[in-house]
């Protein structure tokens, strides 16, 4: 019956892992933009949760959204103001770039709040939850259903709203989307601020979960690529199918190698998988 | 209404030190059916896609309806009425065939005419209507263009520009287009129309330009251009009778 735990904790934890990668997902396949910040977009999310609840109260439930927004606003402004201008260049180029902007954002966090780790402790926690023999914390379950309906909600806006079929569009053909009298550069900032309010939404609801630390950007950003490889780049199916595979696999792995393994394990996966089926478990197909 | 719908005067224009447009001088009349005719290479494609912003202008004038709307954005050019099917049509192949014609009206905020006009192009393509669900991807060549004309449609314009109506498509999808395009400018809608088949293209427009190496070399109704020998030499291999 073990099993159903350690399955229940990769679920928990697949959920949280799909909302971390979608973002990232969404600005690699739509711009074609490997953006090395969303990492430290996460951990700035979580750093808005923090404050929200040590000097506002506001749960951190609720400071998703605010986490959400701010970030969107922040990655509009990167994509409007800098990315932009090199979107044409080999992909190369942007990648340098964020990776440039990463250490910058990254080492202001540190000069900022420290390399301290700090940790949302929430004044009431909703306890546990017993199914059978499963026991479920409470509030990571609450994360990540929330979690789950981010990513949810973020489907239904590209699938079924005007921007979204922009954004989609411009995916499959940026310059058939011109011709629409779509404004290209205007919908890159639109996705970019899209990725980065998820990563800031995910990075509040993960502030109850994980200790917070500049120092952990990366660890979310490699996580990120995981889940994108493993599902396969450019959809939000995929990176819930990529984000739910990883959970399982760090927690069947932990349970079985010990838990110092679990990262070993998904990385090894990581590089089977692209040797073996490069395209990830869904493939790749029009992104909604 | 003295104002052509479109004029382009002494246009230069082409991909960074190459330049592909010289001098090029043009005029659509509202509801008029021009077509542009010559050989591979000559420039067809570019003047469409500088017409329509795609490619920078580095010397001369493009209006629309007597605006100047030279180095505009493609948006721009949509937004006064121009709306351009571009060459391989071009159509977002993962989505479904009434989500491509959508995107063709993205700039109107009226939905009760978006809705009107989505049911005028099923009209006009019944074939678009069964397929509306199917991705644009899995259609014919014929139905692709059919759904790519419609999505040019879609943007209400009051000039829509074709870069290639019939190439690849087997004959009798080549007559219903040019049967649905005949009855859209009979709306009032005037067509610009790049077609590699001089024949097909002479019959169906009403004026014509010739278009070698950059340059308009002829101009004239289309009806005295498809009796001229020259042409008749260089685009029909004198097979025509």
């Amino acid at each position: 019956m073990i099993y159903l735990q350690v399955l229940a904790n990769g679920l928990v934890l697949g959920g949280l892992y799909a909302a971390i990668a979608v973002g990232f997902s969404l600005v690699w396949g739509v711009l074609n933009v490997i953006n090395l910040l969303h990492g430290s977009f996460i951990v700035l999310g979580s750093y808005v949760a923090f404050f929200a609840y040590a000097y506002f109260g506001i749960h951190p439930f609720l400071s998703a959204g605010i986490a959400g927004a701010a970030l969107f606003a922040l990655g509009y402004v990167v994509q409007a103001g800098l990315v932009n201008r090199v979107i044409a260049a080999p992909v190369l180029i942007t990648l340098i770039l964020t990776f440039g902007l990463d250490l910058i954002l990254n080492n202001a966090m540190l000069l900022a709040f420290s390399a301290d780790y700090r940790k949302v402790n929430l004044a009431h926690p909703l306890g546990s939850l017993e199914l059978g023999p499963i026991f479920l914390p409470g509030d990571r379950v609450a994360a990540m259903v929330l979690a789950f309906l981010l990513t949810a909600l973020l489907y239904r806006v590209l699938r079924d709203s005007r921007i979204g079929r922009a954004i989609i569009a411009v995916r499959m053909d940026r310059e058939a989307a011109a011709l629409m009298g779509v404004d290209v550069k205007r919908i890159n900032a639109i996705t970019f601020g899209l990725g980065a309010f998820m990563a800031g939404a995910a990075g509040a609801l993960l502030s109850i979960i994980y200790p917070i630390s500049p120092l952990n950007s990366s660890l979310f950003l490699g996580k990120a690529f995981v889940v994108c490889v493993l599902g396969g780049l450019g959809s939000v199916p995929g990176a819930m199918v990529g984000g739910v595979a990883l959970g399982l696999i760090e927690s069947f792995g932990a349970y079985w190698l010990g838990p110092e393994h679990a990262i070993t394990l998904s990385f090894s996966i990581l590089l089977v998988l692209l040797f073996v089926r490069p395209s990830g478990i869904l493939g790749k197909r029009g992104y909604e | 209404m003295d104002a052509p719908k479109l004029s382009v005067t002494q246009l230069q224009a082409g991909y960074g030190d190459v330049q592909v447009l010289w001098d090029v001088t043009l005029d659509v009349k509202p509801g008029e059916m021009v077509c542009i005719v010559g050989s591979n290479g000559a420039g067809k494609t570019t003047l469409m896609r500088a017409i329509s912003a795609l490619v920078p202008v580095s010397a001369g004038r493009i209006a629309v309806d007597g605006a100047d709307l030279t180095g505009a954005t493609p948006a721009r050019m949509v937004a006064a009425g121009v709306a351009h099917v571009p060459e391989g049509r071009r159509l977002f192949g993962a989505m479904s065939v009434r989500d491509n014609l959508l995107m063709g009206a993205y700039l109107r905020p009226d939905k009760a005419g978006i809705a009107e006009d989505l049911e005028k192009v099923y009209a006009l393509f019944p074939r678009l209507a069964e397929r509306q669900k199917q991705d644009a991807g899995t259609l014919s060549g014929g139905e692709q263009q059919m759904c790519a004309v419609g999505r040019g449609l879609m943007a209400r314009p009051s000039l829509l520009m074709i870069d290639e109506l019939s190439l690849g498509l087997a004959p009798r999808m080549v007559d219903l287009l040019a049967d649905g395009l005949r009855r859209v400018n009979a709306e009032g809608v005037a067509v610009l129309l790049v077609e590699q088949d001089v024949m097909n293209a002479l019959e169906l427009a009403d004026r014509a330009f010739v278009l070698d190496r950059g340059r308009v070399t002829l101009s004239g109704p289309a009806a005295a251009l498809a009796d001229d020998p020259a042409i008749r030499e260089a685009y029909m291999g004198g097979l025509a009778g």
